[in-house]
């Protein structure tokens, strides 16, 4: 398709005479709502898909109004799939390591070919259940660096020296994270939800990188990065033909192999009684509260109800939890609650910074907007249209520039949606209803289960919790490991 | 306008800048620029029809540089103010006619010099814009009271503890301009104000505040997207002709800070590992400086081959991380180098090294092949701001603002096409000189960990605060 969106005039002749009228020949009515023009309408892009020989699928969007491409190859599985246990690190060491050189290229050279491209960089990342590599170029660049690109996946030379580098810098990165309270909310709270069997309870540690090896790399390297559960994804200013046989040149050599993983996780630890768990850092100005539980996958046929509640609940600014713990109450800078969803049972989480002094009356407040989206404070009709149309008119954006278009059509083929996906996505939000919203509200977020995590000064905080009566408190170190015994209210 | 595309120009923009030894043929953005003849606001009015979304960009020309000693910190303070209704808008139907429509959040920020509230929406939601935005700038302190006022003083306070405090080296910002400007220089005190200030400040102290620099004739609106322009003018002239214009602003003079000599700290943070920082004083945006300065700042750090990065975190492995960047406010400047060791290097060792890498190449200057490198990735990385329709208003307002010309992005890559191996090394000895700041941040109780600790004056917990506050 040559534009991906309806163009033209915006609105009738008639309305545009009406509005010209000069300012000072009226007084203006400053109180009424100027009320908006008919909606345009949004197409979304076609894009062909087809297998390379090595099996590999490629899926081309063209976009023609700028000479500009993104290309990326997805691989379905992450670190979740192919990261040994007492391996967590291993999977962004390996996407590090690629940088390094080549057979025939060095680290250096790698990088000034690629300045001489003007390329900012071929993005290498390896998440929990997917990783990619890519980058974004002019149209008459692109087979250059594509050459590059295909050196640094099929030919890396993993310099020993080089993990030594990174390996150095990496345990300076997670000694430096554990002063940021909220990542170690955020790493405690994944450990006392999944537990360590789990891989979505694990977490990067100063043993388990010290733990990688050379060889690891080379084998991480060998058994992931294979055709076979590849999909690559191209986006822009290209002839889906042309391309295809531009990619079929650039990756001759990557043989065929691989297959998509099963995504088979060990179960979630039986959910514990609803408990907080204080992890004491003393003189903090805030408490970091991170508060939920083991949620639902991708593919459940909650999604769209689940996503409408949350953002009335915590996904926006005018949300309930920003609106009366920010707005209302002062108590925090924001407050916000998400799904992370997932091939598994990716987490329900919310909370945000909140001023030491007013952790429990905090705390109070965000338990009771849980229990308000279960019953206690009915959805209004005004905040399901808002939430709707917030979700539901964001469908522009996924298109906007072929970065964006790239990622919003690979991401149909990561979680197996299906190709009407966007045509269909405005209307299934739509669909939801008020009894649907109370209903997910109640069966996700189980106020008997959560696991609230609070990383604070004890010594100021942790009275003034156990007075709110809302739940024992466990004390763990920033590690996420029990330091006292349990104390209850 | 200027020109008459309609297409969105990042893609050509990154074709012209294609051969590494770029020779700019600058981008351009379609745009046309007026000023309403009743009250001297200024409107810049950009096209472009790819997606069916609009962004309203509105600067006025006022930051925490405008605000006298004892009284600082309103202009932040305004910035929160401004999202709480307003005399015909009440509380909360801006974020209904923007989140709530679809648009991503509406937000503003706070620097020194200005302050910018914006809002990208679906585009048949355009006037509801305009009418938010008039009724902000003229009728905003209609709907503002104490109350409202002390409800906005506790959440800027929130905003603090989780910027500055409860962030490891969060007070580095403020260390650093306490030190560099003496306390009359309104660069001295941090964006989001003294506490005290804040929480002194009568109703009508700010009221004043605002009267003066909220009005139209210091006010620059950018209108970019999916628009009709002779509906957006007419729009424009209903909602915004009939606002009063403004009293005459005097602007502030900035002097050049130099600094006699170098000044060391040290300051203890809750943190585990120490970080250096090395701050010079250097020149404001519209200096001829200001770009080779940049240019400096791409040859020390960047990508892995760059001077200084290749030095400390390749070579010698001392460093885990290395950064380089030159930054211009309106009237002041600073050259900033932030480095964190690796186990069993020290500070002191870290700034030996960089000093050893600054003597050389003001010495000998960078290489040709060197500058013309960073010039070509300077040019593509301020291009790819340039792919959001934000991105592309902040420009066109930036440069209308403190450059009285939209399309000043253009003519600054046109000038960095220009500066020679000359001006880079002229630069560099000209403000890389020992009249410094040096800051090492150390865990508590490890002074002894700091560059120089015996030369090294502690720095107290005081109450000063942070330099830059974005998002209310």
């Amino acid at each position: 398709m040559r534009t991906s969106f309806s163009r033209g005039a915006i609105l009738p002749a008639a309305l545009l005479l009406g509005t010209a009228l000069p300012a000072a020949s009226q007084k203006l009515d400053r109180t009424a709502e100027p009320q908006p023009l008919a909606p345009r309408t949004v197409r979304v892009p076609t894009w062909t898909h087809t297998t390379l020989s090595n099996g590999a699928e490629l899926v081309v969007t063209p976009k023609h109004d700028l000479p500009l491409v993104s290309f990326s190859i997805v691989f379905v599985g992450g670190a979740s799939q192919f990261e040994p246990a007492n391996k967590t690190g291993l999977a962004s060491m390996t996407a590090s390591m690629m940088r390094e050189g080549t057979t025939t290229r060095s680290g250096d050279e790698i990088s000034e070919a690629l300045e001489e491209l003007g390329v900012s960089g071929i993005g290498i990342g390896i998440g929990s259940e997917s990783g990619s590599i890519g980058f974004l170029t002019t149209t008459a660049k692109l087979a250059r660096v594509l050459d590059v690109t295909a050196d640094i996946l099929l030919h890396p030379s993993f310099p020993a020296a080089s993990l030594e580098r990174l390996r150095g810098q990496e345990i300076v990165n997670l000694t430096q994270a554990k002063d940021q309270p909220a990542f170690v909310a955020n790493n405690v709270f994944n450990r006392v939800t999944f537990g360590d069997a789990h891989p979505y309870g694990r977490v990067v540690t100063e043993e388990s990188v010290k733990g990688i090896t050379r060889d690891d790399v080379v084998e991480f390297h060998r058994t992931y990065f294979q055709p076979g559960r590849a999909i690559i994804s191209v986006a822009g200013d290209v002839d889906p033909n042309v391309v295809k046989t531009t990619i079929e040149k650039a990756f001759a050599a990557w043989p065929k192999g691989g297959s998509k993983p099963a995504f088979t996780y060990p179960a979630v630890p039986a959910p514990r009684a609803t408990t907080i768990y204080l992890i004491d850092k003393p003189k903090a100005a805030q408490s970091v509260f991170a508060i939920g539980l083991a949620g639902p996958p991708r593919d459940t046929p909650d999604y769209f109800a689940l996503q409408v509640m949350n953002t009335i609940l915590g996904g926006i600014f005018q949300s309930r939890l920003n609106h009366n713990i920010r707005e209302e109450k002062g108590y925090s800078y924001g407050v916000s609650s998400r799904f992370a969803y997932g091939k598994g049972p990716g987490a329900f989480s919310g909370g945000g910074g909140m001023t030491t002094a007013k952790t429990d009356s905090a705390l109070i407040e965000y338990m009771k907007e849980l229990r308000g989206v279960e019953g206690e404070k009915p959805f209004t009709d005004d905040e399901i249209a808002q939430g709707k149309a917030h979700l539901a008119q964001s469908l522009p954006s996924f298109f906007q520039s072929v970065s964006a278009t790239n990622n919003s059509v690979s991401t149909l083929y990561l979680q197996n949606l299906p190709p009407d996906y966007y045509q269909t996505y405005a209307a299934k939000i739509n669909a939801v209803t008020k009894e649907d919203l109370a209903r997910v509200a109640k069966q996700y977020i189980d106020l008997n289960h959560l696991n609230i995590v609070i990383v604070g000064d004890r010594a100021v905080v942790e009275e003034s919790l156990r007075k709110t009566g809302i739940a024992p408190i466990v004390l763990l170190g920033i590690d996420g490991k029990p330091i006292g015994s349990p104390v209850t209210p | 306008m200027r020109t008459c595309s309609l297409r969105g120009l990042a893609g050509a923009t990154l074709v012209a800048f294609s051969g590494l030894s770029a020779q700019a043929t600058a981008p351009k953005i379609p745009f046309e620029r007026y000023t309403l003849p009743s009250n001297g606001l200024t409107v810049i009015l950009s096209e472009d029809h790819s997606t069916p979304m609009v962004t309203v960009d509105v600067w006025y020309h006022v930051g925490s540089k405008n605000e006298l000693p004892g009284k600082t910190g309103f202009a932040h303070l305004f910035e929160h103010v401004m999202f709480t209704g307003s005399g015909h808008v009440p509380y909360g139907v801006q974020d209904r006619l923007t989140e709530g429509v679809g648009g991503p959040p509406n937000n503003g920020s706070t620097t020194n010099d200005r302050t910018n509230y914006y809002e990208t929406v679906p585009s048949n939601y355009l006037e509801a814009q305009f009418w938010i935005e008039s009724d902000k700038m003229g009728w905003l302190l209609d709907a503002l009271d104490i109350n409202k006022l002390n409800a906005q003083r506790d959440i800027v306070k929130n905003e603090r503890r989780q910027g500055v405090d409860n962030q490891p080296y969060g007070r580095s910002g403020e260390i650093i301009n306490a030190a560099l400007y003496p306390a009359a220089n309104p660069y001295s005190w941090p964006v989001v104000g003294s506490m005290t200030d804040l929480s002194a400040a009568s109703a009508e102290d700010v009221k004043n505040f605002f009267r003066l620099y909220y009005a139209p004739n210091n006010a620059t609106l950018t209108v970019v997207g999916d628009f009709d322009p002779t509906q957006a003018r007419a729009w424009i002239a209903k909602y915004f002709a009939d606002i009063p214009r403004g009293k005459p602003i005097t602007r502030p003079t900035v002097p050049m800070v130099k600094l006699p000599a170098e000044k060391r700290l040290v300051y203890e943070d809750r943190v585990q590992l120490p970080r250096l920082y090395m701050v010079w004083p250097t020149v404001g945006v519209t200096n001829d400086d200001a770009i080779p300065l940049s240019l400096l700042g791409g040859i020390l750090s960047g990508t892995r081959t760059r001077r200084l990065t290749k030095a400390l975190v390749y070579d010698q492995q001392a460093a885990a991380q290395a950064a380089v960047f030159a930054g211009s406010n309106e009237s002041a400047g600073t050259f900033n180098v932030q480095l964190v060791p690796r186990p069993g290097h020290s500070l002191t060792e870290l700034e030996a090294a960089t000093d050893s890498v600054f003597a050389r190449i003001k010495r000998d200057g960078p290489t040709a092949a060197e500058l013309e490198k960073v010039k070509a990735n300077l040019e593509v990385g301020s291009i790819a701001q340039l792919e959001s329709g934000l991105g592309r208003a902040e420009a066109l307002a930036n440069g209308s603002v403190f450059f009285n010309d939209p399309d000043y992005f253009r003519k600054r890559l046109q000038k960095t096409a220009t500066v020679t191996v000359a001006d880079v090394k002229r630069v560099a000895n000209k403000y890389l000189t020992s009249g410094r700041v040096v800051l090492s941040i150390v865990p508590m109780g490890k002074t002894d960990q700091a560059s120089k600790p015996e030369a090294s004056t502690k720095v107290g917990a005081t109450t000063t605060l942070p330099s830059h506050k974005e998002g209310r």
